[in-house]
């Protein structure tokens, strides 16, 4: 499903849906990913619901965080409004760390960089239309 | 698993504490100028032209032998990046100083601390981010409280680490050499992030405690490490509204902390953390007593509106009665209004802060309070013997002016000594041209707690343009410095210090 422009490689990862006929392209960037490692998963979230953990994502991918950017992109989408989200695991134990206050201890970002930085980021602000050609650039917050 | 751990993602923004639509604001960069050249006192807020420092200080009289250590300081430094001037003085970026003692002589260095934010705003070439009393224009998104941590507050020496200090977020980590910055730190990994203030308590074995804030969360965070620097609990205690609370008190069996009415109310027209606080004068300050040895047990008792920066001490006695002191202002608008306007190049007369003592019984639920000299003595920057921490103490250095005499500017100009023992205090007024920074009380190695010591402290001295340091003898403060110190530069005004001995 995601081809790894980086790397040049491709079919990273297919989570479950199969490319409809009508396919649009979204090639995703992230950036400012620290040195040391980890790994970077990323969310597709097709709903509001979705984006508030009440459905499950359209599909999920798990990349090494090697570089300080790494873009990645799929073909499998069919056209319409998604949110991504995304955290750089650093320690590699599959989870977003956080402290005691639930504050995130790893880097994070979100599709438009929708921070939440002054209220949280909701839908309204991560979401975009996929259209034929569609590109998100994300800033890794940490 | 991705979507599951990101759900509690989104929740977290609501604890930075901030809110509203953004708009930039004017900079006063200009006015600062231009009235600089009228009131030279500004000069203790002028951004700091350089990133590093060094230099042997011109001494005059003799420095005593047994003042062998160093001095760490810190403070708001850098105000302007390109024609952009920061609108709080709290806002600045903060800069580490050393005054090194050795061999009749003092070496200093300072550095700027390198924060994230710094890096980002020198990598960016402007203001980012919005801080504690200033917006930027464009500003970027405030992503966590590390985002504006300027660690411009104050320094720590504990386990063996130098650490400079801001009250909201990490520590940063600072090599005790060369003064640079090593990185926020975490004490462990459920403490990364998380708000440590620029006032921990450490006691006489090393023991430390601090507590922070999160206004957005509605929560205090109560600390205790142990001498080696290791988490030994942490703890939480609600607090809603939360109330900015800057330092606090330590006995041998409690914490206590004052939250005043100044509360934490982010509404849209909120553009910074100082803006989403409104002063309440109608209603208490809420007093939180917490049992060191059990932080969930706490109780909550109420003084009158009220706002103190800083406390002296606190001890008790053996019947649950808490006694401690602090600087009382009737409330802050000094830091509201005060520390802004210095910012434009105006000045500013602020409620007069007056010591005030306490006493808290912790058994019958009840907090007294009474001044402790007579009115027309304002004072701040209270500090005691190290060793006495938590225990009687019967010293107290603290920074003062006396409303009864002219002055040429809003800042104190004194230093006054009080001995409990035979309540008196003792004061040196410096000359006009200069203003003192917080003096701290340095003991002679080998003398018994409050014995023999000295009293350090640092002043700019606007007159001649140099940043300089004195030493007096604790018992006679009157006499004036037995050994003085000058730097071949001036430096803004600082806020908080510590003295390792070597």
């Amino acid at each position: 499903m995601f081809r790894h422009i980086a790397a040049g490689t491709l079919a990273i990862g297919c989570l479950g849906i199969s490319g409809p006929a009508l396919a649009a392209e979204l090639t995703i960037r992230i950036h400012d990913i620290p040195s040391g490692g980890g790994q970077i998963m990323i969310a597709v979230l097709g709903s509001e619901a979705a984006f508030d953990g009440k459905e499950p994502a359209i599909a999920s991918l798990i990349l090494p965080a090697t570089a300080s950017e790494i873009t990645v992109s799929t073909s499998a989408l069919p056209p319409g409004s998604y949110a991504l989200r995304v955290m750089h695991d650093r320690n590699g134990d599959g989870e977003m760390n956080s402290n005691l206050l639930g504050m995130p201890t790893e880097p994070w970002g979100f599709s438009n960089d929708a921070s939440g930085s002054f209220g949280p980021p909701g839908w309204q602000a991560a979401r975009f239309d996929l259209t034929d050609q569609t590109s998100q650039n994300i800033r890794l917050n940490h | 698993m991705l979507r599951r751990n990101l759900l509690r993602l989104p929740a977290f923004a609501a604890l930075l504490g901030l809110a509203g639509p953004l708009r930039a604001a004017v900079s006063g960069l200009d006015d600062f100028h231009q009235a600089l050249e009228k009131r030279r006192w500004l000069l203790a807020f002028r951004s700091v032209p350089e990133f590093a420092y060094e230099a042997d200080a011109r001494i005059r009289g003799r420095l005593p032998e047994g003042l062998r250590g160093s001095l760490f300081r810190n403070g708001p430094a850098r105000y302007e990046i390109g024609d952009f001037r920061y609108q709080h003085w709290f806002d600045g970026d903060g800069m580490v100083q050393a005054f090194r003692f050795a061999d009749g002589g003092i070496r200093h260095q300072a550095r700027i601390i390198e924060t994230n934010k710094f890096r980002a705003e020198q990598q960016a070439g402007r203001a980012l981010y919005a801080g504690f009393g200033t917006l930027p224009p464009d500003p970027r998104p405030v992503t966590s409280p590390d985002t504006t941590n300027t660690g411009n507050i104050s320094m720590l020496a504990h386990g063996g680490s130098l650490y400079a200090l801001w009250e909201a977020g990490s520590p940063w980590r600072i090599d005790p050499e060369s003064l640079d910055t090593l990185g926020a730190h975490a004490f462990s990994p459920e403490t990364r992030g998380a708000p440590f203030s620029a006032h921990p308590r450490i006691e006489p074995d090393g023991t430390l405690w601090n507590f922070g804030y999160s206004s957005g969360a509605g929560m205090l965070v109560l600390w205790h490490l142990d001498a080696a620097g290791r988490v030994r609990r942490t703890g939480l205690v609600p607090c809603t509204p939360m109330g900015m609370p800057h330092d606090f008190v330590v006995t041998e069996r409690h914490l206590v902390l004052l939250i005043p009415p100044f509360h934490y109310e982010p509404d849209e027209a909120t553009r910074t953390f100082m803006q989403a606080h409104r002063w309440h004068p109608e209603r208490p300050t809420r007093v939180l007593v917490v049992d060191k040895a059990d932080f969930s047990q706490y109780q909550w008792l109420e003084l009158p509106a009220q706002w103190v920066f800083h406390f002296g001490n606190g001890w008790e006695d053996g019947n649950g009665v808490i006694h401690f002191d602090g600087a009382r202002n009737v409330d802050p608008l000094e830091m509201i209004e005060g520390f802004a306007r210095v910012m434009d190049g105006e000045s500013y007369t602020g409620s007069p802060t007056r010591h005030h003592r306490y006493t808290l019984d912790t058994r019958a639920g009840t907090v007294r309070e009474e001044p402790m000299f007579e009115a027309d003595m304002e004072s701040e920057f209270p500090v005691i013997d190290p060793r006495v921490s938590g225990r009687r103490n019967h010293r107290l250095v603290m920074l003062s002016r006396s409303a009864a005499e002219p002055h040429e500017h809003p800042m104190l100009d004194s230093v006054t000594v009080y001995d409990a023992d035979r309540d008196r205090a003792t004061r040196f007024r410096y000359p006009a041209g200069v203003v003192p920074e917080e003096h701290l009380f340095v003991p002679a190695p080998g003398s018994a707690p409050e014995g023999n010591g000295w009293v350090v402290g640092t002043a700019l001295n606007y007159a001649t343009e140099r940043t300089e340091l004195h030493v007096f003898d604790v018992e006679a403060v009157d006499a004036g410095p037995v050994a003085s110190a000058e730097l071949p530069y001036a430096l803004p005004l600082g806020l908080h210090g510590k003295y390792v001995a070597a």
